[in-house]
């Protein structure tokens, strides 16, 4: 059930974004359906949450827009990892696997 | 994100702001269509996609606001979109706008001006290295009650040398010379100074040097003890006389008929290296020791203290009481650091209290303007609700109200600046003596940032009562249509309380006005002694040639016989010392037959021509003027002993000579320094020598003659006396053409420039008090207007019920009175407290004076009285069906 804070949410949807346009540019419907599919449905991502990232991710250098032609032929804004955003998405993996790891440690031990 | 990354994005989204906007708008429309498709693909008519993709879409207005939100820069730019919407609002309301600016330019304008005023007399340093290490040195016979005398030059140089506490110790004499050859005769003040006294100042010439230590030993020439002949300029003459041309070095300036050359210029700053030329003396083996006339300065060794010096000049004073008996009797040294040079205690104080009433008028000021702004609160009822509706929080609101208050504010600030920029010059241009510095106050750094900081200030503190008041509540009421609930109660009372705080602060400076008013007109109604009316002063200084020969006295003669030729002229007198503002040689003086070790009074001495009293219109109380028989105290070179005789003043006759009659007795002059006696000849009226302010001085008259002459006049004339001045100058120019008249001024000139200080006070405190008082004023009535617009209704059920005009009237005076007579109780019970600090600056008047406050009562009651003049009219005349109709 889709039912973490916004607080949380903002840190995991960066590098949520960050992941799926790594394999290849997309627009922000694909983005939101991707993110879905690749987290089992556990993120839903509302363009209201969506769109403001987007925008800071793309103030920050991170992603590059430009305009193109979705499969529909309607035409979309595509989002592309830059250099910067690339480095940025394995700086944030590492740290997710820290934490991560360091939670279960946690955790594990009672 | 780095910064350079951020600001260019920041740049980027201002700039290219419309295609941001567009942009999105068409990203989330293509989001929505593709929503659509993805609907329609799974089978859904094309209506239901539709409303299924904008269902998930959510609101698109609301998307766009937050990526709005989130854009770097976007803070920036919506206080842009709101300091546009309070430029705006200001705008609309052009005569509240207009009036809040106004007050606080006149508040913060005072405050600026009064704080350049501190900062420059008493917050600036010395312009002298470490000058916490400096301190002046004076000569003390307490046991004849004299704790400040100005050294003589032979203890001087034995303090010199003798002590060990000081690094260097320098001496400082002023003289008057003639400076021939630039231009017309022309007076000067030149310094006799020992070579360390820049040095141990710790201050040094901007161009060429200092003088050097071998510079003081020089030809014995009539005035005794100058050194080699050269001179450093003081700044101020350097570019009145020479333009700041640096070739003034080297040039020659005549002084006395004496040449000397100009060898470095000293940079500007006070004290001490303000005066105009400066010339180097030396030490002379057989200095005068009897005669007080130098002033001292000293630099502390390192490691030395004020009390270590003061142990070793005791010990010195000890030596030098055993070695010279007859001068040196109980002689003591008292040091004073130099932060007792700029201001006296009696300035500092006035300072102070200007800065505190400028300080209550700034806060009256901000309640004023915050009071203002509480009732356009209710106005903006409306344009707060729906900025809460599209989703401003309580900070953003808080900002929205706060950028009002701090935009009137820096507007308020900018025309305080240019007020005070002008109020700065007008006081320069008015040379106000005593109060030193007062000429640099100036609009420099420091102000300009206090001026900033109280602007800021100002801003909040008017803006952040009614930020506070934004309701972020009962927003569909306020939406509300037709609704006339115009504020709660309780926003009445706070706007009440701030009335009865402005009208307590107005108080305070309404009576320390007052007392001040009451206590410089006692100053300028004290009767001087002396008749000032139509009497014209200045002087010319005789140079050393004049001294001998009888030259000096021929010339005198000669002059007052042309004068007392004019028509216009009743009477001509001349004096050593300018009444008022000339120095004040003294003597110990006693009978002859009063015991040898009594401690003498002190009188001040003044040598005079016969028709002296006569000018100055000093009445003759017994025995005689002097007459052309009567000589000088002095022996003349060649001559046997004069035959000494004296005119003395009403009150020391009295403390000499008791209930006797004082004429034909004799008293013994410089007593404890010589043994001359002189007859006593004459008794005249007191006179305030040292100003209004101090009381009858002691004097004693002297003769003039050839040995003993006279450099100030006083003219008593029929008509204007400025009128006479081109007549004294020509008289004095085919007399002699190198002699200077200076300081022509009339004697109710004088007087008045005495008392400049205190009138400076008293303007400025009467200015504050007057604007607080009709800032009061405002508040009172904006208040009484507001409630009694919300009262309407009920006053127009009373009229219906039959109230009569009268009980209308009064239930309005009630209202609009109480917080004014609860402001004035405050203030009575505050002012009273107040007042103690206020009490060393009045003169003959006490602090809790019963006529000041019960004028300024009746002052502020009437004032309350006329603000409540209209909104009590209005509400009589209230047409009670009209009233009741407005529920």
């Amino acid at each position: 059930m889709p039912n973490a804070s916004t607080a949380l949410l903002q840190g995991t949807l960066d590098v949520l974004i960050l992941k799926v346009l790594a394999l290849e540019p997309m627009h922000g419907l694909g983005i939101s359906r991707r993110i879905a599919q690749v987290t089992d449905g556990t993120f839903q991502v509302k363009p209201g949450s969506l769109f403001p990232a987007l925008r800071r991710m793309e103030d920050a250098g991170w992603l590059s827009a430009a305009w193109g032609e979705s499969v529909n032929h309607r035409r979309a804004r595509f989002y592309k990892l830059t250099a910067v955003g690339r480095r940025q998405l394995r700086e944030e993996t590492d740290q997710w696997a820290r934490i991560a790891a360091a939670m279960a440690t946690a955790l594990s031990t009672s | 994100m780095p910064i350079w990354r951020r600001l260019r994005a920041v740049w980027n989204n201002l700039r290219r702001k419309q295609r941001v906007e567009s942009e999105l708008d068409a990203e989330i429309r293509s989001y929505r269509e593709m929503l659509e498709d993805e609907r329609a693909h799974d089978g859904a008519p094309p209506e239901v996609a539709r409303r299924e993709a904008l269902l998930e879409l959510g609101g698109a207005e609301q998307i766009k606001e937050e990526v709005r939100d989130v854009r770097a820069g976007a803070s920036l730019e919506s206080i842009g979109i709101e300091l546009r919407q309070s430029l705006r609002g200001l705008r609309r309301n052009p005569g509240m706008s207009l009036v809040v600016i106004g007050v606080l330019a006149l508040g913060m304008g005072a405050s600026t001006v009064v704080f350049s005023i501190f900062q420059s007399v008493l917050l600036k340093p010395l312009p002298f290295r470490d000058s916490d290490r400096l301190a002046a040195l004076s000569e003390t016979r307490l046991a004849r009650g004299i704790d400040q005398a100005s050294f003589s030059e032979a203890n001087f140089w034995d303090v010199r040398s003798q002590n060990r506490s000081f690094e260097e110790i320098a001496a400082y004499h002023s003289d008057d010379v003639n400076l021939t050859g630039y231009g017309p005769a022309e007076k000067v003040t030149a310094i006799a100074i020992s070579a360390g006294f820049f040095r141990a100042l710790g201050v040094s010439p901007i161009l060429g040097r200092d003088f050097s230590y071998d510079e003081d030993r020089g030809p014995s020439t009539q005035t005794g003890w100058i050194g080699k002949r050269v001179v450093i300029l003081g700044n101020r003459f350097w570019r009145t006389h020479f333009s700041a041309d640096p070739s003034a070095l080297g040039k020659v300036l005549r002084l006395n008929d004496e040449s000397y050359t100009v060898v470095g210029v000293l940079p500007p700053g006070e004290p001490w290296i303000n005066e105009q030329i400066y010339r180097p003396f030396g030490y002379r083996p057989n200095a005068n020791r009897g005669s007080w006339e130098f002033s001292v300065i000293g630099r502390l060794r390192p490691g030395a203290s004020l009390e270590s010096a003061r142990s070793d000049l005791q010990r010195i004073a000890d030596v030098l009481a055993r070695d010279y008996p007859k001068e040196d009797k109980g002689i003591g040294f008292r040091l004073a650091p130099s932060t007792t040079w700029i201001a006296t205690e009696s300035t500092r104080r006035a300072l102070w209290v200007l800065l505190g009433a400028v300080v209550f008028l700034l806060l009256i000021a901000c309640l004023n303007i915050a009071n203002l702004l509480l009732a356009r609160g209710m106005a903006r009822q409306r344009e707060i609700a729906v900025r809460t509706a599209l989703g401003a929080g309580r900070g953003r609101l808080v900002r929205f109200v706060m950028l009002e208050s701090l935009l009137l504010s820096a507007f308020g600030a900018v025309f305080a600046m240019a007020l005070a920029y002008g109020v700065l010059r007008v006081i320069r241009a008015l040379e106000i003596r005593g109060i030193p510095r007062l000429s640099d106050a100036d609009l420099n750094p420091w102000v300009l940032g206090f001026a900033a900081a109280i602007a800021l200030l100002t801003g909040v503190l008017s803006g952040i009562l009614p930020a506070l008041q934004a309701p972020v509540r009962g927003i569909a009421a306020s939406l509300r249509e037709g609704d006339r609930q115009t504020g709660s109660r309780g926003q009445g009372r706070l706007r009440a309380i701030l009335v009865t705080a402005e009208v307590a602060l107005s108080f305070f400076l309404l009576v320390g006005a007052g007392l001040l008013i009451r206590s410089f007109t006692r100053l300028t109604n004290v009767d001087r002694g002396f008749q000032t009316e139509n009497r014209l002063v200045f002087s010319v200084s005789m140079p050393g040639s004049y001294w001998e020969n009888g030259v000096g006295k021929e010339f005198l003669d000669r002059f007052f016989a042309r004068l007392s030729a004019e028509p216009d002229v009743i009477g001509v007198g001349a004096v050593s010392s300018r009444p008022v503002e000339g120095w004040d040689p003294g003597m110990g003086i006693d009978s002859v037959s009063s015991p040898a070790n009594q401690q003498a009074p002190w009188a001040g001495w003044r040598i005079v021509s016969p028709s002296y009293f006569h000018a100055v219109g000093l009445p003759l109380l017994r025995g005689r003027v002097f007459d052309e028989n009567d000589k000088p105290v002095w022996r003349e070179r060649g001559q046997p002993e004069p035959v000494r005789r004296v005119v003395i003043s009403d009150r020391l006759a009295k403390r000499i000579f008791h209930n006797d009659d004082p004429i034909g007795k004799r008293v013994v002059l410089w007593k404890g320094q010589s043994s001359g006696t002189a007859e006593v000849v004459g008794v005249v009226g007191d006179s305030r020598e040292r100003g209004p302010a101090a009381g009858p001085t002691l004097t004693v008259y002297i003769p003039y003659g050839v040995n003993a002459l006279t450099s100030e006049f006083v003219i008593h004339t029929r008509s204007h006396p400025l009128t006479l001045a081109p007549v004294v100058r020509t008289i004095v120019a085919s007399l002699d053409p190198n002699l200077p008249v200076a300081d022509v001024r009339s004697f109710e000139e004088i007087m008045q420039r005495s008392v400049a200080p205190q009138r400076f006070n008293v303007i400025l405190l009467g200015v504050f008090s007057g604007l607080a008082l009709l800032l009061a004023t405002i508040g009172i009535y904006g208040v009484l207007s507001y409630s009694m617009s919300r009262r309407a209704s009920e006053i127009g059920l009373r009229m219906a019920l039959g109230a009569s005009h009268r009980s209308i009237l009064r239930l309005t005076l009630d209202q609009g009175l109480r917080p004014a007579l609860v402001g004035i109780v405050i203030g009575v019970i505050g002012a009273w407290w107040l007042s103690r600090y206020i009490a060393t600056l009045l003169f003959d008047v006490k602090p809790f004076d019963a006529l000041t406050y019960a004028a300024v009562m009746l002052l502020v009651v009437a004032t309350a009285m006329a603000a409540c003049y209209l909104p009590c009219r209005r509400a009589m005349r209230t047409d009670p069906a009209s009233a009741l109709r407005l529920e």
